[in-house]
């Protein structure tokens, strides 16, 4: 008998909380085979977008999976008052793979090629184990930067190789095709459990310990042996438009059915969005929620003398376009012709906004640079939530993207597999806390 | 006047029409069996077309049913459905049976499945698989759906209507129902996969504003009566079948186009060939025509030409008889009558003779017998003078030698005319005025009419200035005027009005000499020109014949006009001097 998805989901979960509650002791040793359906190009540490770590390279802080700042390659950091200043004091006995001690010079120019991107004016002071950042602006997020994967500190190799200060240090790099990881024996936080990682891309068979369930309407059979575990919804299944008739916008906010779409689409790996945040993130995501209102969506349109508009999605993307040939036969209920298409000059857009971290407003704030809001981007003030709120209500009210599902990342993983601690962070599942019976 | 047509070629043109009257019949006939046999052809096999495609639809809809059933007997199918009676009941989540329908249509190869709840909600559908949860109403009919068999339905597509064959199978393990619709998309694809015959275009129609022409005006009539109809043109043979849905709603029409370009072509080879047949045929029959009139008219022709000798004097011509048929008969019989007519033509030349002889004869005798009686009186005359008075003797005598010499004289006379007659010398031509010839005759003769005591007769001169010269012997034909005058004056005993006209007609000149005499009756006319032949009681009846013997040595004519009591008009024509 085969059970319903979210039974399955309950008792993939129990049963992985078995595995790490100490019924069977972690080991050293082995080899962890893992396949990935989409296909890596880039080692840099800013593509990584994957609820999956590979842990080659760190950042100096990370958001722990409740929102706090946690330190990693720093133990300790101050400001002044105006968040101008900062001083942050580098883990000491940190090396990088190939046995160069992290130094604040070494550590330098990663963190201010990835701060420019946010900070132009900043600049930074490296002396000793010290590192100071300046900036004529406040940086209130500075440490929330400083989480983002972009922040990562390391170095490449005469041979343009990664070199990290990861637990797990690279042998073997064939773009697009294999990654090859070795544990890094001088890890400052201790050596990994494993030996090794083998990652694959693009294969989809399935045999490897760890492998990606795609989100979308393809069922895989899976083993009943087999655990799964899903992250907490960490991406945004959006419509925007940039040029389309705002009305239209609405109309279609109201009249499409997210429920089917994301349990039947989506096989119920996320949940339907009403808001740019998650729930998980925001706290408030439940006060934007609605139901479809087709009658209002045709009031609406009625007034629009509107021809076939466009509603383009990424052409290998089977499940955005499932998702999109959805919303053209909500849309015609309402008298509206949406034509999908996998060009990509569509009138509407349908894609996914994947989140980086696990900090709301710098999360919102990205949405809103992304959808050309900068000035309510500014308006965002960590300390104070009800800005959140309200810059993302403002957001929605531009009718210039239609949140339609967030969306769970969820990976299969053998019964050899087993991890240290899997429910401690549900936005991020870190291979340096995986281990292999033999 | 018109070209006369000869025999030959009037028989060369009749039997020439009739070769090709029989060509054109024969083509006719042959044109008309071979159009209507082609027709027949064609109708036969385009109700064998109609008939393969009837049967190819019912093939693909058992096709269809079976590829249903099996989807329907499916283990998946069976677990969808006890898990929807089962303890979830209508609780059950199908999102997982989203994809089944696409997975058991490509194993079942078919282009239209659904998997429909028992509340009509798709579950899972393969054509258009975004279409999950919406209602088919349309199943909640109280139809036994495995009696319903395969119907024709428009299924709703993301890019419009198609049109299918559908049927439908319910799965029932309690009193809720799990459909399973499938079927197999009907459009050009479909009509692709059809067992390819040639010279055949199947085109389906389901907008029916969308042809054109003879086609759109089949499927205008398909649409106000939806039955089979047919229309034919030279070039194709165009069928519509009308399409109904289960409800007998027109969804599409199937036109079955029957290129007909073979049989045209056949048939245009078959005509071809019997028209090069008939043109054959004709050419041969001209030919034979050509032959056979030359055959059949040559002893006409040579029997003409006998004729036309025969017409020309030549009594001894005979015809060539050269078959035993008609024609030889009339040859045979031509000879008969040439040598009948040169029998007759002696026989009457004999007698002519005769004739002639007898009236010279009676002739000579007649104008011999008047001096000779004068004679006979007067030498009896001498010898009863002698006897009686020989004193008288000698002026008895002197009175009758004087006599006697008068008459011999006149014996003399008598015969130099006869002689003259006898010996008409060949005229020796020159330039003759003809006027001036007319008005010297005409004094001749003054004196003669202005002697006292002779009746009068006035004379006429009309002469035509124009009227030119002649080429002529001035002798005689002053002879033959002088002798024309003679006549005239001769028919005017009591007087009368003498004319002598001149003209010119062309290249020839006429002279006319009339009188206001008598006249001659018919009979008198036809022999006036006989030699000896005369009306007056003192005369040789060789005047007018010398007169003809004249003009016909100058290569001329002469004619008479008279009636009784109204005078007569002689008319010679002379060819003139140019």
């Amino acid at each position: 008998m085969r059970l319903p998805g979210w039974a399955s989901f309950a008792l993939s979960s129990l049963l992985f909380s078995s595995l790490l509650t100490g019924a069977v002791r972690p080991r050293y040793g082995g080899t962890l085979t893992v396949e990935l359906s989409n296909a890596w190009t880039t080692l840099d540490p800013n593509s990584f977008k994957t609820a999956l770590s590979v842990p080659i390279a760190e950042t100096l802080v990370r958001v722990g999976s409740h929102g706090e700042i946690e330190p990693v390659l720093v133990v300790a950091w101050q400001h002044d008052p105006d968040f101008r200043r900062w001083r942050f004091s580098l883990r000491p006995r940190v090396t990088f793979h190939d046995g160069e001690a992290l130094t604040a010079a070494t550590a330098a120019p990663p963190l201010l090629a990835a701060l420019k991107q946010t900070y132009s004016d900043v600049s930074i002071e490296a002396g000793g184990q010290a590192i100071v950042v300046h900036s004529d602006h406040a940086m209130p997020e500075l440490l929330a930067e400083l989480a983002l994967p972009r922040a990562a500190v390391f170095r490449k190799s005469d041979t343009n190789a990664l070199i990290g200060t990861g637990p797990f240090r690279v042998t073997t790099w064939d773009p697009g095709r294999r990654l090859t990881l070795a544990a890094f024996d001088n890890y400052w936080g201790g050596r990994p459990y494993l030996d090794s990682v083998e990652i694959e891309f693009g294969s989809g068979h399935g045999r490897a310990d760890l492998f990606d369930i795609p989100v979308g309407p393809a069922r895989r059979i899976l083993p009943e042996s087999l655990a799964t575990w899903s992250s907490a919804p960490r991406a945004l299944l959006a419509i925007t438009s940039t040029n389309a008739d705002p009305v239209l916008l609405q109309a279609l906010a109201l009249l499409i059915d997210r429920v089917p779409i994301l349990n039947v689409l989506a096989q119920h790996k996320g949940e339907v969005a009403f808001g740019l945040l998650p729930q998980w993130l925001s706290g408030y995501a439940f006060l934007f929620q609605s139901t479809p209102d087709v009658m209002h969506a045709k009031q609406l349109v009625s007034s629009l003398r509107l021809g076939p508009t466009s509603l383009s999605y990424p052409a290998d993307d089977l499940f955005l376009r499932s998702v999109a040939e959805r919303i053209a036969l909500n849309a015609r209920d309402a008298g509206i012709t949406i034509q999908p298409t996998s060009a990509g000059n569509g009138h509407l857009r349908l894609m996914e906004w994947p989140l980086e971290s696990t900090d709301a407003a710098n999360e919102l704030g990205r949405i809103a640079e992304q959808l050309g809001a900068s000035d309510r981007a500014r308006q965002l003030d960590a300390a104070k939530p009800e800005t959140l709120y309200q810059v993302e209500r403002s957001l929605l009210d531009d009718h210039r993207i239609i949140p339609l599902i967030h969306v769970r990342e969820t990976y299969g993983i053998a019964p050899r597999v087993h991890f240290q601690s899997p429910t401690s962070d549900p936005f991020t599942l870190h291979l340096e806390d995986a281990w292999v019976q033999p | 006047m018109g070209t006369t047509m000869n025999f030959r070629t009037k028989v060369f043109l009749s039997i020439t029409a009739t070769v090709i009257l029989a060509v054109w019949i024969v083509a006719a006939v042959v044109s008309t069996l071979v159009s209507q046999s082609f027709e027949r052809r064609d109708a036969q096999r385009t109700a064998a077309l109609v008939s393969q495609l009837q049967r190819e639809f019912e093939r693909r809809g058992s096709d269809v049913a079976r590829r249903v059933e099996a989807v329907a007997n499916s283990d998946s199918v069976q677990r969808l459905a006890v898990n929807l009676v089962g303890p979830a009941g209508g609780q059950l989540d199908t999102s997982q049976y989203f994809a089944a329908a696409q997975t058991l249509a490509q194993e079942q190869s078919l282009d239209f499945l659904e998997l429909v709840g028992p509340d009509t909600a798709i579950i899972s559908s393969a054509e258009w698989p975004a279409r999950f949860g919406y209602k088919e109403d349309w199943l909640a009919q109280p139809v036994d759906w495995k009696a319903q068999g395969v119907f024709l339905r428009e299924e709703h597509l993301a890019d419009g209507l198609a049109l299918g064959l559908i049927t439908v199978r319910t799965i029932a393990p309690s009193d809720k129902t799990l459909y399973v619709v499938g079927g197999q998309q009907v459009d050009s694809d479909f009509l692709a996969s059809l067992p390819a015959i040639e010279g055949v275009r199947l085109e389906l129609i389901r907008d029916f504003d969308m042809p054109q022409g003879l086609a759109g005006a089949l499927v205008a009539d398909v649409r106000r009566e939806p039955r089979e109809l047919k229309r034919v043109t030279d070039a194709t043979s165009i069928t519509a079948i009308p399409l109904e849905g289960r409800d007998k709603q027109l969804l599409a029409i199937l036109l079955v186009e029957n290129s007909r370009a073979e049989l045209l072509s056949l048939k245009r080879y078959i005509q071809e060939t019997a028209a090069a047949v008939g043109g054959a045929g004709v050419l041969l029959g001209l030919m034979l025509s050509f032959w056979t009139a030359s055959r059949v008219t040559r002893p006409l022709r040579d029997l003409a030409s006998s004729v036309r000798e025969v017409a020309l004097g030549k009594w001894d011509t005979r015809a060539n008889v050269g078959s035993s048929d008609e024609v030889g008969q009339l040859a045979r019989d031509f000879n008969g009558m040439t040598e009948q007519l040169v029998e007759q033509r002696d026989r009457m030349i004999q007698a002519e003779r005769v004739a002639a002889w007898r009236e010279l004869a009676r002739r000579l005798a007649h104008e011999l017998k008047n001096p000779l009686f004068p004679l006979q009186i007067t030498i009896e005359n001498l010898q009863r003078a002698r006897a009686a008075s020989p004193e008288q003797f000698d002026e008895v005598f002197r009175e009758s030698t004087s006599t006697l010499l008068a008459e011999l004289d006149h014996l003399k006379t008598i015969v130099g005319r006869f002689s003259d007659f006898a010996k008409m010398p060949a005229p020796q031509l020159e330039r003759v005025d003809v006027n001036q010839m007319a008005r010297e005759v005409v004094h001749l003769f003054e004196a003669q009419l202005q002697a006292p005591g002779r009746p009068r007769v006035e004379t006429k001169l009309q002469l035509a200035a124009e009227v030119g010269e002649v080429l002529a012997d001035p002798d005689q034909l002053r002879r033959a005027l002088r002798n024309l005058v003679l006549n005239a004056l001769d028919a005017m005993p009591q007087g009368g009005t003498l004319t002598i006209r001149t003209a010119r007609h062309d290249n020839k000149v006429a002279l006319e000499v009339s009188d206001t005499g008598e006249g001659l009756t018919p009979e008198e006319v036809d022999r006036l020109f006989t030699p000896y032949y005369t009306t007056k009681q003192h005369g040789t009846g060789l005047g007018l014949a010398i007169v003809q013997s004249v003009v016909s040595d100058h290569k001329g004519t002469i004619t008479v006009h008279s009636e009784p009591g109204q005078g007569a008009t002689f008319r010679i024509e002379l060819k003139a001097n140019a």
